[in-house]
């Protein structure tokens, strides 16, 4: 095996995800469960559970599928998604 | 909004039926029986495609080879499926959202699971313990502390991590392999593998900390 296939570069992108505290801590099924209200709450810009944006921050598979159904659910509303899509972002950068 | 919004959903399931309205009660509808149920069963089977259509599209990217008539068959298939999810959960509806917020996410769910198990059917995934180098590729300096981080992270894994737990590292966050696909090649759950990540993140973070990597935790807020 070539020395490129047993080494991979390590980007800072990677680093600084594999670094991310994922506390408090969430599980994905959890984060599920809870992943209607936190959309709602985002769009309302109501009080929002601080363990679902960092486990938001630390899944992609579920963040993905929180944005998409933010969008879904503002389009079908005919209200625009853009601030909730702000408030989103920031919870995850923090 | 409503009548516009069930004729889009609606349509490509039965073009020539008349669109059924919201039921006032969306649980009690679904689980009775008679002409109800029947109305509010197609109309969640109207919304659920909708919002399964939503996310193929979102994702029809990492399906480049993927016919438009595909990507379709594809929505109706996770749509059946959420339908299926979703009434057996029905019991688990606790009304902290509307009832469709709650429904489309089941749908969006396996739309998206479904996306990604395709794009990755013919791709290998692999879980050799690899050796990690921090990528200097960037040059600017402004980029120097990341590839600082990307190497004492590069170190720490070998110190810290077991090797099983490198190899699932390096599967989802080097190799981008989607959490839900690498759980079904390794026959575990994503609820089980982002476990694992966690516990990843929690003894690199110690093993930095304590090698002066990265800043001890500062105070802790709640959990709610």
């Amino acid at each position: 095996m070539s020395r490129d296939q047993r080494s991979r570069r390590l980007t800072g992108e990677a680093a600084r995800s594999l670094t991310l505290s994922t506390e408090p801590w969430l599980s994905c099924e959890d984060c599920f469960r809870l992943l209607d209200g936190y959309v709602e709450a985002l769009l309302s810009d109501a009080d929002r559970s601080r363990a679902m944006a960092v486990h938001l921050a630390g899944c992609a598979a579920c963040a993905e599928e929180a944005q998409s159904l933010l969008l879904f659910v503002a389009g079908q509303d005919g209200t625009d998604p853009a601030p909730a899509l702000r408030r989103l972002r920031a919870a995850d950068s923090q | 909004m409503t009548a516009l919004r069930g004729r889009q959903a609606a349509a490509p399931v039965a073009p020539a039926a008349p669109v059924p309205a919201d039921p006032p009660d969306w649980v009690a509808a679904l689980t009775g029986e008679g002409p109800e149920h029947d109305q509010a069963l197609r109309r969640l089977h109207g919304l659920m495609l909708a919002a399964a259509r939503h996310q193929v599209n979102r994702m029809r990217g990492l399906l480049p080879w993927a016919s438009h008539t595909l990507l379709d068959e594809l929505a109706h298939d996770s749509a059946d499926d959420a339908v299926t999810t979703l009434l057996a959960k029905l019991g688990t509806f606790e009304g902290r959202s509307r009832f469709t917020t709650w429904a489309y996410k089941f749908a969006i769910f396996q739309a998206a699971t479904e996306v990604r198990r395709r794009a990755w059917a013919s791709r290998e995934v692999s879980l050799d313990d690899v050796e990690l180098r921090a990528d200097t590729s960037a040059g600017p300096e402004q980029h120097a502390e990341a590839a600082d981080l990307a190497g004492a992270v590069a170190q720490g894994m070998r110190a810290a991590l077991t090797a099983y737990q490198r190899k699932i590292a390096v599967a989802l966050l080097v190799d981008q392999v989607p959490i839900d696909v690498l759980a079904e090649r390794l026959g575990t759950t994503r609820g089980a593998l982002y476990k694992t990540l966690h516990e990843i993140r929690g003894r690199l973070r110690t093993h930095l900390t304590a090698t002066g990597h990265l800043a001890p935790p500062s105070t802790t807020r709640d959990a709610r």
